[in-house]
């Protein structure tokens, strides 16, 4: 795991490297540690086994996916991240966290060689959202925490407003690993 | 010491079209404008951030507090040292047109806007000095996108 640096980059990095995904929704790229993801798979390849939430108590996530026995929120990228709407064509299945993120399309696998701590200036929702920053091919990117697309709060919410999906969504905090 | 030592300096510059100040205490350097990143967040004021010497700077945008809308494109930022809590940060400010450093004596601020400490006399002119955490919570309300609710209940 890429360990949380200061906001400056060392010049001899001996720290240890991180594989990651970049994605990208909208105009915008994200960071995403790789072995934070389940499966990859496009959106039309989902087809039957997403459910409609009789009760969708966030904007963000409107359905289930199923996938191996287990179901995922599926949180949309742009609402999460408010921007714009648009079509997203991916699907990322989290490891460690009952949500499947729609994105516009997974733009590389990439080795993370530093972690910088958010600016302190930053107080809004991406401190929830993000681990940090990152420097790739010369652009500074987000890093996207994986147990960020749904708080632990908001799990809550729909496990209350949905109960059958108790029995088949993983617990929060349960098998959660590095984001 | 000699007597023009003890007088204080000042670095004075545009936000849009108004020429403010600042301590000289606070400010770090002011550097050509930088290439911007930007990514989703919800922080008021920050437009992005910019990579110096290895550190990543935030980049917060005093229009909205000062003039109630953004600066225009800056050729220019200062980087100035903000301080958070117990943390100390650097942030750049996008300003236009050219600065100065100028000694001269503060005077007590005598409007409304909380976020001005005092003014200089500079030939004639009489030129606010902010109290820069004050300047940056004026603009805290001021959204540069609308934000969604996240919540429909």
């Amino acid at each position: 795991m890429t360990q949380q640096a200061s906001s400056i980059l060392m010049p001899r990095d001996t720290r240890p490297r991180e594989q990651v995904a970049v994605f990208s929704i909208g105009q915008y790229s994200f960071v995403i540690s790789a072995a934070s993801i389940q499966e990859i798979r496009s959106t039309d390849s989902l087809g039957g086994t997403v459910v409609e939430l009789d009760r969708p108590v966030l904007r963000k996530v409107r359905h289930t996916v199923e996938r191996d026995g287990r179901s995922y929120y599926v949180v949309s990228g742009y609402e999460h991240f408010h921007l714009p709407l648009c079509r997203p064509t991916t699907v990322l299945i989290l490891r460690h966290a009952p949500v499947a993120v729609l994105v516009d399309r997974i733009e590389e696998m990439a080795e993370m060689r530093v972690l910088l701590s958010l600016p302190h200036s930053f107080r809004g929702e991406e401190c929830i959202w993000y681990r940090g920053l990152t420097v790739l091919n010369r652009k500074v990117l987000p890093v996207a925490n994986s147990q960020g697309f749904l708080t632990a709060e908001e799990l809550q919410q729909l496990e209350m407003k949905n109960p059958p999906l108790l029995h088949t969504v993983a617990a929060p905090g349960k098998d959660r690993g590095r984001g | 010491m000699e007597t023009s030592s003890l007088v204080p300096s000042f670095v004075v510059f545009h936000v849009g079209t108004r020429r403010v100040a600042l301590s000289r205490d606070c400010v770090a350097e002011l550097i050509a404008s930088p290439l911007l990143f930007s990514f989703p967040h919800t922080t008021p004021l920050i437009t992005g951030v910019v990579l110096r010497r290895g550190r990543i700077v935030p980049v917060l945008d005093l229009g909205p507090g000062l003039l109630g809308v953004p600066s225009p494109a800056a050729r220019f930022f200062l980087v100035v040292e903000r301080h958070i809590s117990n943390n100390s940060e650097r942030c750049a400010i996008p300003v236009q047109g050219e600065c100065e450093l100028v000694a001269g004596i503060m005077f007590p601020a005598t409007g409304q806007e909380e976020f001005v400490s005092g003014h200089l006399d500079l030939n004639e002119d009489q030129i606010d000095v902010l109290d820069l955490e004050k300047a940056i919570a004026a603009g805290a309300n001021y959204r540069r996108e609308p934000i969604m609710a996240g919540n429909l209940s």
